[in-house]
């Protein structure tokens, strides 16, 4: 790991979220392309992210959109 | 505005039509967020219901063509912090220790580290898969709130920073903080679980175990 790998791993979270200036991402990108390991880094931090994502969503319960809607008119 | 003058314009009915229309989609995504909030269905059902209400009183306010679903979030957040915090019992969790914000110093974990220096390999998330939705949503349950919801928003919902700070209130620099801690102590967490459940990569050597010093 040299000096630019770890510039680039300071800023990894925030690129993932997409939070990084233009140009920064674009040099990250780069980097990302000649540089597996921290390539591997980031699909790890990324698939995390996905995976914790897909395990972490519920749906209301049956019932619950139909007694909104009546509240709402009686909002109304 | 013209928009706006479009809007007063609408009757009851219409008005409630276009909420309806724009605001319920938003049903399941609202009542998951509300769940990471309060921890508990019942609960979560009458926050959900609660959100709508409010949000559909002020619809009148939100201007049409900017972020509905992040204003939804803002409703649901302040109704949250208005009329169920008090109520909620917070059973210690596992990370909260005297640390003034609840979550103690582990903010340099990383997950795939832990991984590589036990595989000798670069690190995979497959065997995270096995994990029960149970578990990881208990894992993030476990966190205390101001890091829990910054995660939720980022991670699970893909908010911005910017809007995240706007749904919580709170400056950017703070929200960056929370989610960087706030992952830290969850892949901690599903370490743990993944450990306990038996699902850790094997190792490559039998010197030293799976002990937890560094």
């Amino acid at each position: 790991m040299n000096e630019e790998c770890r510039e680039v791993l300071d800023r990894l979270e925030i690129y993932l979220d997409g939070e990084t200036q233009f140009d920064l991402e674009v040099a990250i990108q780069h980097h990302l392309q000649d540089c597996p390991p921290c390539l591997d880094r980031a699909e790890f931090e990324r698939e995390l992210r996905a995976l914790v994502a897909a395990k972490c969503r519920d749906c209301a319960p049956p019932g619950l959109l139909a007694r909104i809607r009546i509240r709402l008119t009686a909002v109304g | 505005m013209p928009s706006g003058t479009v809007r007063q314009e609408l009757t009851d009915d219409q008005r409630r039509e276009v909420f309806a229309r724009d605001a319920l989609p938003y049903l399941d995504p609202l009542y998951s967020a509300a769940l990471r909030y309060t921890r508990n269905p019942a609960d979560a059902e009458d926050l959900v219901q609660e959100t709508f209400a409010k949000a559909y009183r002020a619809f009148h306010q939100y201007e049409p063509g900017t972020n509905l679903r992040a204003w939804l979030y803002r409703i649901l957040a302040n109704t949250y912090i208005n009329s169920y915090r008090k109520r909620q019992r917070q059973p210690a969790p596992v990370s909260v220790d005297a640390h003034r914000d609840g979550l103690s110093d582990g903010s340099d974990f990383s997950l795939y580290d832990r991984i590589a220096a036990t595989t000798q390999a670069p690190a995979e998330v497959e065997f995270l898969r096995q994990l029960p939705d149970d578990e990881v949503k208990q894992a993030l349950a476990d966190l205390p709130e101001q890091f829990r919801m910054a995660v939720y928003l980022a991670d699970v919902e893909g908010f911005s920073y910017a809007e995240i700070a706007e749904i919580m209130d709170s400056p950017i620099g703070t929200v960056m903080s929370r989610l960087h801690r706030g992952r830290a102590a969850l892949h901690r967490a599903l370490y743990d679980y993944a450990a306990a459940r038996g699902l850790l990569p094997a190792t490559t050597d039998d010197a030293g175990g799976s002990s937890d010093d560094e």
